[in-house]
């Protein structure tokens, strides 16, 4: 029964998937004219033109160019880029590490910040401990990312002269975007994880171990921590998706080289097929986070496996 | 009581900021290049930027874009996006269900990452921003006023104004709309946040306002070229937005606790 629930859901991915696919296709025809005008400009050479009309199928019927991106995608052919001629997946794939470093960093960030803070707050609801740790999470909600990222460098960087200004490398490097980010996961999380945790601690299991005489830090800790667990976990993963997003303006700022990077180069360079399979790469990503986010909540409360059959 | 205080103090210096912009004679496109990156000075309280223009009236004008645009996608994308959700819920059948996997495929989509495709895609210019956004933000009030009208569906009082014979316009002004109020408010608050962040965001990736038009975006992209030269043209745009983007989340808490709504993460 769970084992068909779980087939079920990874099923309903599939419609999804294909409809972002389908997204990001029509992406490509809202360009607005002619897109080999926008490529090349109007004063190109009509045999270049055509090559590209020819290299982006722009000639055949607009189905057959849909079924034709969908079957190459399926391939793993995933285009060519227009202004250096590399394959778009090959471009893509030499990006992500360094994405994927500043995701792991301001994701490992936010927890280390939120579980304390939501732990605080929820323990002493109402008490100057949990109005300054929401406040700290009201900062972190609304910050933009684009202003903290400068300010950082202004402070860190220009003032104290402790932190490189941008680029990759060391170790130095991470931390002020790792910060940038963290920041606002944080803010997000702790608010969960003070939430969830009020709840678990009003539920009546623990009023009932309350009666029992179990004390208040296993009642924390051991029973409420594993009720509370549940929906922060679920944020987690899908946060995991949605760092990928929030990295094309953290990057921006920082020069860092990671995709949200070269989605902008390529928007800028009006590249389009690599915007088109950027796009499509942290879309996908995000949709697989939801569903890892679903899954984990199943696997973890009993009765949502009961209340889904 | 302490969230009002708050509230009132993070509006207060966008505010006065932007009527002083308006009092301030300085025109926010006058090219002054005996002024470039100058200081604050009594002419140009808030100094020039790197093409001498007033940063002063500058503000003022970008103040008012980003708060007009975040205003009017909230209000044509809230009501695009409750009449559809008040419409799927009410019909049901292929209707329904093809506009909710819409709404699950814009979903999607992390963050701002499908309005900076769009907007990049359709070109820059306040139109196609204000479209791009719009894709994105009717989609939350649709799944929201859906869902409460699907449960105020099979109400005795809902099913008594349909067996009195009123149509679903009359019904839905006078019956649903006024019951779903409450949560659309809290959504219409906090999605006011986001769609400021957003726009700005947007403006600052290049893909949104364009120069020589002011945005608070666009003012912190121009900036952050001149950061170490000069920081204040980066501080204040960024902090008029912090503290617009703040007020309005204090509101919406305000308003969440006030009208007792239950959120659901």
């Amino acid at each position: 029964m769970f084992l068909s629930i779980i087939a079920m859901r990874i099923l309903q991915a599939v419609p999804t998937l294909l409809g972002v696919a389908t997204l990001v296709f029509f992406l490509l025809h809202l360009v607005p004219g002619d897109p080999v005008d926008a490529l090349l400009g109007e004063t190109a050479m009509a045999t270049d033109r055509e090559a590209l009309r020819e290299a982006l199928h722009l000639n055949d019927p607009i189905l057959m160019q849909y079924g034709h991106f969908l079957q190459q995608l399926w391939q793993g052919d995933w285009g060519t880029s227009l202004i250096n001629h590399r394959p778009v997946l090959e471009l893509i794939l030499e990006r992500l590490p360094a994405t994927i470093e500043l995701a792991l960093s301001s994701l490992t960030l936010a927890l280390v910040l939120a579980l304390p803070l939501g732990y605080v707050a929820a323990k002493y609801a109402g008490k100057t401990a949990d109005i300054s740790a929401m406040s700290f999470s009201l900062l972190g909600v609304s910050i933009p990312n684009f202003w903290l990222g400068p300010m950082l460098i202004l402070f860190f960087s220009v003032t104290l002269g402790w932190l490189p200004v941008s680029g990759r490398g060391s170790f130095e490097n991470l931390v002020l975007p790792t910060i940038t980010m963290g920041t606002a996961l944080a803010a997000v999380l702790s608010r969960m994880a003070r939430a969830s945790w009020m709840e678990a601690m009003n539920t009546d299991s623990i009023r009932t171990f309350r009666a029992f005489g179990v004390s208040e830090h296993q009642l924390w800790w051991k029973h409420g921590a594993r009720l509370a667990a549940i929906p922060v976990i679920t944020m987690f993963a899908l946060q995991l998706g949605a760092v990928l997003g929030g990295a094309v303006i953290t990057e921006t700022v920082f020069d860092w080289p990671g995709l949200g990077l070269l989605t902008i180069e390529a928007i800028q360079r009006r590249d389009y097929p690599l915007v088109q399979g950027c796009v499509l790469l942290i879309a996908s990503f995000y949709v697989l986070a939801n569903l890892i986010a679903d899954l984990l909540s199943m696997a973890l409360d009993p009765r949502q496996r009961h209340h889904n059959s | 009581m302490m969230r009002r205080l708050f509230i009132f103090i993070s509006l207060s210096i966008p505010f006065l900021l932007l009527i002083a912009g308006y009092l301030h004679p300085a025109n926010a496109y006058q090219v002054d290049l005996d002024q470039i990156l100058a200081p604050a000075s009594w002419s140009h309280p808030l100094g020039c930027d790197e093409l001498g223009r007033d940063v002063l009236a500058r503000m003022a004008q970008a103040i008012c874009l980003s708060l007009s645009i975040s205003l009017a996608v909230i209000i044509f994308g809230g009501s695009l996006g409750i009449s559809i959700g008040i419409v799927a819920a009410w019909y049901g059948g292929i209707g329904d269900t093809l506009l909710m996997r819409l709404a699950d495929i814009i979903l999607s989509f992390p963050g701002i990452l499908l309005a900076i495709a769009l907007a990049a895609m359709l070109g820059p210019g306040i139109d196609n921003l204000f479209i791009a956004l719009l894709t994105v933000g009717w989609v939350g009030f649709a799944r929201l006023s859906r869902a409460q009208v699907l449960s105020l569906k099979n109400s005795a009082y809902i099913q008594a104004a349909i067996a009195c014979g009123s149509s679903l316009p009359s019904i839905a002004f006078r019956h649903l709309l006024p019951n779903i109020a409450a949560p659309l408010l809290v959504e219409a608050s906090f999605g006011l946040a986001a769609v400021m962040i957003a726009e700005a965001g947007l403006s600052f990736l290049g893909v949104g306002v364009q120069p020589p038009t002011a945005s608070l975006g666009s003012m912190i992209r121009e900036g952050t070229r001149f950061l170490l030269i000069e920081p204040w043209l980066v501080i204040w745009p960024g902090l008029v937005l912090f503290m617009l983007v703040m007020a309005i989340n204090l509101w919406g808490d305000h308003l969440r606790d006030k009208l007792d709504v239950r959120m659901h993460p």
